[in-house]
């Protein structure tokens, strides 16, 4: 019945008084939200709330603070939050309004709090890191489409002020050959000065089923590392990549 | 005289300063590293006269006035790196001032507004411009809720002047200089970040 349902320590019987009159909830708000007030075991029940939206927001969250660079867009995950936020919000008036007990109602919007923590984080944190590294964002395909819609605006928007700052404060004052914001010259073949996340750095991670995972880079000497569920390891991000991505592992 | 020396000072003065904080933009210095540079191609362009009136090919030739021209190419780009790397760096921060202090300009505290330079006004409007139609076209505040919430309310106490009341999602009040409230959170929050409110000296030590 509460989003953040993990987080509070009310005992079976005391969420059962809690959910009686929102009826308006539990009509609307997914499975999980409902899986407090019924008689399931523990591990139903931590299968389900590990598949919530909360959750789910919370890993998507999670893995997006600690990976060096960005995470593909979670957009309907992002929608549906949203959604019940609203949903949430709402409720929490029609509450006030019907006069339940205060602190039961503060209970509730210390969850929504906590929600909406969670997901301005989570946007935020992204757009920190198109900040960081908004050059590269736009000039690799790979970033780019890693993207909302909104956030491509946001990145070209960023480019264009950023590589405007530099050339009226430091670039117009060089000579022609050395005006680039990419390059150091025109000698450099490469773009030589736009700044990357470091995919070699290492990171807490977590795995949720069996994974393989090679240590190293091809080219480079073969050693397998076996993750069983549950496993925690500090490796290395670009080694872990792949499988953070199709949600086999998670970072911590 | 050790070429590239400025702009490595340029750099160094920037990082001597406290992480986070901006100190008033170092001029003389920038200037004298700009002036390095002009320097350094003047002395480029000259090297590459005189192997042309003595009728060598400037590509390929590889004698000693090539490689003093190589020398002022390297000692050049490096300083482009680090007045790139100062401004960048500034740019950071003022990029983190739009997020932590406040969208409008005015509104940011006047000792902050002083070590601004002109354009780096110029680029905190425009970041904010970009930040807040992200923010209006997906709806959310992102500027707000910064810290993870504890409590939905917070005790504050009135440090600076503000005229109006604060707008509370509830109700207005009075809030003269040193009088102490418990406000919403998300309330409260954007006034402590422009110093108008802080939290009552029995929490200060404490983490928040």
């Amino acid at each position: 019945m509460f989003l953040f349902t993990a987080r509070f320590s009310l005992t079976a019987s005391e969420t059962e008084t809690f959910s009686d009159g929102l009826s308006v909830e539990r009509k609307r708000v997914k499975p999980i939200l409902m899986a407090s007030n019924s008689d399931m075991g523990s591990a139903d029940f931590e299968s389900l709330s590990s598949t919530s939206d909360v959750e789910l927001l919370k890993r998507a969250w999670r893995n997006e603070k600690a990976a060096p660079e960005i995470l593909p867009y979670e957009g309907d995950l992002v929608e549906r939050a949203k959604g019940q936020i609203e949903l949430v919000e709402g409720n929490i008036e029609d509450y006030v309004e019907n006069g339940m007990d205060p602190l039961v109602v503060s209970l509730y919007q210390m969850d929504l709090d906590r929600t909406q923590f969670l997901l301005r984080s989570y946007l935020r944190v992204r757009l920190l890191k198109i900040e960081k590294f908004m050059f590269h964002t736009l000039k690799s395909e790979e970033a780019e489409s890693r993207l909302s819609e909104q956030e491509k605006v946001f990145a070209t928007k960023c480019v264009a002020d950023l590589a405007k700052h530099f050339e009226e404060s430091v670039l117009i004052k060089l000579r022609e050959s050395y005006r680039s914001v990419l390059k150091q010259s025109l000698i450099s073949e490469e773009d030589d000065m736009v700044p990357e996340p470091h995919l070699d750095t290492f990171v807490v991670s977590r795995s949720n089923s069996h994974v393989t995972l090679n240590l190293y880079e091809e080219g480079e000497s073969h050693q397998i590392v076996e993750m069983y569920r549950g496993d925690v390891y500090f490796i290395r991000y670009k080694v872990a990549k792949g499988a953070i991505e199709s949600g086999k592992v998670d970072l911590i | 005289m050790m070429y590239g020396r400025k702009g490595y000072q340029l750099v160094k003065d920037f990082a001597s300063g406290e992480k986070g904080l901006l100190k008033p933009f170092n001029s003389k210095l920038f200037d004298e590293t700009i002036e390095e540079c002009e320097q350094n191609h003047g002395l480029i362009q000259s090297l590459i006269t005189k192997m042309q009136q003595e009728g060598l090919d400037v590509q390929n030739n590889r004698n000693a006035d090539h490689y003093g021209a190589l020398v002022h190419h390297l000692s050049l780009t490096r300083n482009k790196r680090c007045l790139m790397a100062y401004v960048h760096n500034r740019a950071e921060i003022v990029r983190d001032l739009a997020w932590r202090v406040g969208l409008v300009l005015l509104e940011l505290p006047p000792d902050i507004q002083e070590k601004l330079t002109a354009l780096e006004k110029d680029y905190f409007k425009n970041h904010s411009k970009a930040i807040k139609s992200y923010m209006g076209k997906l709806g959310i505040e992102l500027n707000v809720d910064m810290v993870p919430p504890k409590d939905p309310y917070i005790k504050i106490r009135v440090v600076g002047d503000i005229d109006q009341g604060i707008m509370m999602s509830d109700k207005t009040t009075n809030f003269t200089r040193h009088s102490m409230h418990f406000l919403k959170r998300t309330d409260a929050e954007p006034y402590i970040a422009r110093n108008q409110l802080t939290y009552p000296p029995c929490l200060i030590g404490g983490k928040i």
